[in-house]
């Protein structure tokens, strides 16, 4: 594993009998934050468990923080902190006994712990609610427990499980704000999984999308969203005519309206449409570069692959595909 | 401005500055009108100072992570302790009364045995000395130890033991740190097991302990008696184990308070009844098999060398509370490995 790997995986395979969740995934998480995106039954949450070494994987290998994860689940366990997405707090406990108790579990002192307890709490903005019941506190509040929870031992890998669930504008900002605070100035990594593309857009430099138990696509989501760039002009007069010239000319178009999204292939395409313009004469009114948003990309690939698909493999031959940057051993394969 | 400076000096107690009064006056009483100072104190993420409500730094913590050993004692105390201070596991009120009433009246031979010593009546003093009916009686008599003390008891403690960490999702805090399904189930058992002692064996040793320092018996008679406590501690602790393992299968296969405890209850003198009724019916004490409590108060009779009231052999019961046991302990950790990290 390269240094700045903090998860890697190869080939890893869990099955639970003939339901294969996790398939032959070849992961590369770097330091830094990464978004885990992914529809429901993705095989997020087996992805965390085998990377927490709490199940015994079907093949294949995994180091998560240099440690092999079939054999040092409770070393792994110990430098990463988890945030779950559901409650897993005691109701009938104070913020700050729930908290030093979550470090004593870690194996701090339980002075340490209590002391540690109190400064977490502060960090995520509880300070003055850290002697109330945690069934007395709002989602915002839960969630930012749960959060100091995962911080008290300081840990290198932070594992956040859709942390702005349920939250309102105020608190998702707080909480996005703090994920980032904890990669940029405590220096720590963090896995982000959320449905929310913004919420991974604002926190992480790089995404990995699984599917269906496949690895779809990873890396940074700036190289991502390059790959679907498009040219966007806005047609005046003859639009239909316009598309049809771009066409034939082999760009691809998509159109609505009066609006054209051409794919970006090079500097010449700018020059290309402008010569469709003038052979169809339809009038240009606008002409920019379009930058796709990750939830763009994300919808994008889902709708290439499907949702309702029953094997990755025959979407992954599909060439639409070609445009993410997918597993080395699919690429091996010609499938990519 | 430098006056003012110099009264936000004085008022912060830096050394040097003249002592005039005003500021404390004006914090005391709020001369001022407020206006003096136009200046709003800003938080700031980067530069906070005087007046910043807010600050979120990021601290690091360098320290040191103990072995599995400090985590599972972390456990144990967090149960333990809970009982009787804040802080820890929050046991309610009504079950600390109801175990503080259920401790009270189990020492209820100790204090006639008290009172008889205080009024110098000689026959209450040696109607509850420790002798072998009476030690077996303090933990395995049926009325009204094993009918209203020791299973509500037990009861009460496993009730939310485990099924609370599934209703809660707080098994997502243990098994998300290096604390493994083994540690968390034989440190939840051993909790159980360490509270329910200290009403069955612990009292019975202040009961026997407590009897020779009021009665000022001599070492004879403790060589004479103390086999008999020995064996009675042995059968407390077939007792509190059983009735342990038995609770807490049934908390890990529930999800609240309530089931687990309404099912010991009725295993054990459901078990009971229905063995006394078909014993009574066919003359025939086979079925006490069934019943917990028969089975090791069985073996309590035979360890202590009481008459037995049973006629199958007592290595049946044996067998038996060891099948009960295995069963219990199989459910208990095959639910326990099923608890989820990602979801509860």
């Amino acid at each position: 594993m390269s240094q700045e790997n903090v998860v890697e995986t190869i080939n890893l395979v869990k099955s639970y009998g003939k339901h294969i969740a996790l398939d032959s995934i070849n992961l590369k998480i770097k330091e830094g934050a990464t978004g885990l995106l992914g529809p429901n039954g993705a095989g997020k949450s087996t992805l965390f468990k085998s990377i927490l070494g709490l199940i015994s994987i079907t093949s294949g290998d995994g180091i998560v923080l240099n440690h092999n994860i079939k054999e040092e689940g409770p070393i792994i366990r110990s430098k990463i902190g988890y945030m779950p997405e559901y409650d897993c707090l005691n109701p009938e406990l104070e913020a700050i006994h729930q908290v030093a108790y979550s470090g004593e579990l870690m194996g701090m002192n339980p002075t340490v712990a209590m002391q540690r307890a109190h400064e977490v709490l502060e960090y995520v903005g509880l300070k003055d609610q850290r002697y109330r019941i945690l069934d007395t506190y709002s989602t915002g509040m839960k969630q930012s427990a749960k959060l100091a929870c995962g911080l008290i031992h300081d840990p290198e890998l932070l594992i956040a499980d859709e942390p702005t669930n349920g939250l309102d504008t105020t608190h998702r900002d707080f909480m996005l704000n703090t994920l980032s605070q904890i990669v940029n100035q405590g220096g720590r990594s963090l896995i982000m999984a959320s449905h929310l593309m913004n919420d991974v857009e604002r926190v992480c430099e790089r995404i990995v999308m699984l599917h269906k138990g496949k690895l779809i696509a990873q890396g940074k989501i700036e190289d991502l969203k390059a790959i679907e760039r498009e040219v966007e002009v806005h047609a005046w007069g003859g639009a239909s005519k316009l598309e049809e010239c771009l066409v034939d000319g082999g760009l691809k178009v998509r159109r609505t309206g009066r609006v054209l999204r051409v794919v970006h292939v090079d500097d010449s395409t700018y020059d290309q449409i402008i010569s469709a313009a003038s052979k169809s004469k339809c009038q240009i009114r606008r002409m920019q570069d379009h930058e796709a948003s990750l939830e763009d990309l994300f919808i994008r690939i889902m709708e290439t692959l499907g949702y309702g698909i029953k094997s990755s493999d025959e979407l992954l031959d599909n060439p639409n595909i070609k445009h993410v940057d997918a597993p080395l051993e699919l690429k091996n394969r010609g499938l990519l | 401005m430098a006056e003012d400076a110099s009264l936000d000096a004085e008022f912060l107690g830096q050394e040097g500055t003249n002592v005039t009064g005003f500021s404390r006056m004006e914090a005391a009483y709020g001369s001022g009108d407020g206006d003096e100072q136009a200046v709003a104190a800003v938080a700031s993420a980067h530069n906070a100072e005087v007046g910043t409500i807010f600050e979120q730094i990021y601290r690091p913590w360098n320290g040191t992570l103990n072995t599995r050993w400090v985590r599972n004692w972390s456990i144990l105390r967090h149960h333990i302790y809970g009982m009787f201070s804040k802080g820890h596991r929050p046991w309610g009120w009504p079950v600390r009364i109801s175990l503080l009433v259920l401790l009270l009246g189990s020492m209820n031979g100790l204090f006639l045995s008290f009172l008889g010593n205080a009024i110098g009546m000689e026959e209450i003093t040696r109607l509850f000395a420790p002798s072998r009916e009476n030690l077996y009686a303090h933990v395995l008599g049926f009325f009204p130890r094993n009918v209203f003390c020791f299973p509500i008891a037990a009861a009460l403690l496993v009730g939310g033991m485990i099924s609370e960490d599934r209703k809660n999702g707080t098994s997502a805090i243990y098994f998300s740190r290096p604390v493994n399904r083994t540690d968390y189930t034989v440190m939840k058992f051993i909790s159980v097991a360490v509270l329910l002692s200290i009403l069955i064996i612990g009292t019975l040793a202040i009961y026997y302990i407590g009897d020779l320092v009021l009665s000022g018996e001599g070492w004879a008679y403790v060589l004479d008696t103390f086999p008999l406590f020995f064996a009675a501690g042995i059968a407390g602790f077939f007792l509190v184990f059983t009735y342990s393992s038995i609770g807490l299968a049934l908390s890990s296969v529930s999800r609240g308070k309530f089931f687990p405890a309404i099912a010991l209850l009725g295993i054990i003198l459901g078990t009971k009844f229905i063995a006394f009724l078909i014993s009574q019916l066919y003359d025939d004490s086979i079925v006490y098999l069934l019943s917990p409590y028969d089975c090791i108060a069985h073996l309590g009779q035979k360890m202590m060398g009481i008459s037995s009231t049973y006629d199958h052999p007592y290595t049946w019961s044996l067998v038996a509370i060891i099948i009960m046991n295995s069963i219990s302990l199989y459910v208990l950790t095959a639910r326990v490995s099923s608890m989820e990290v990602t979801r509860e």
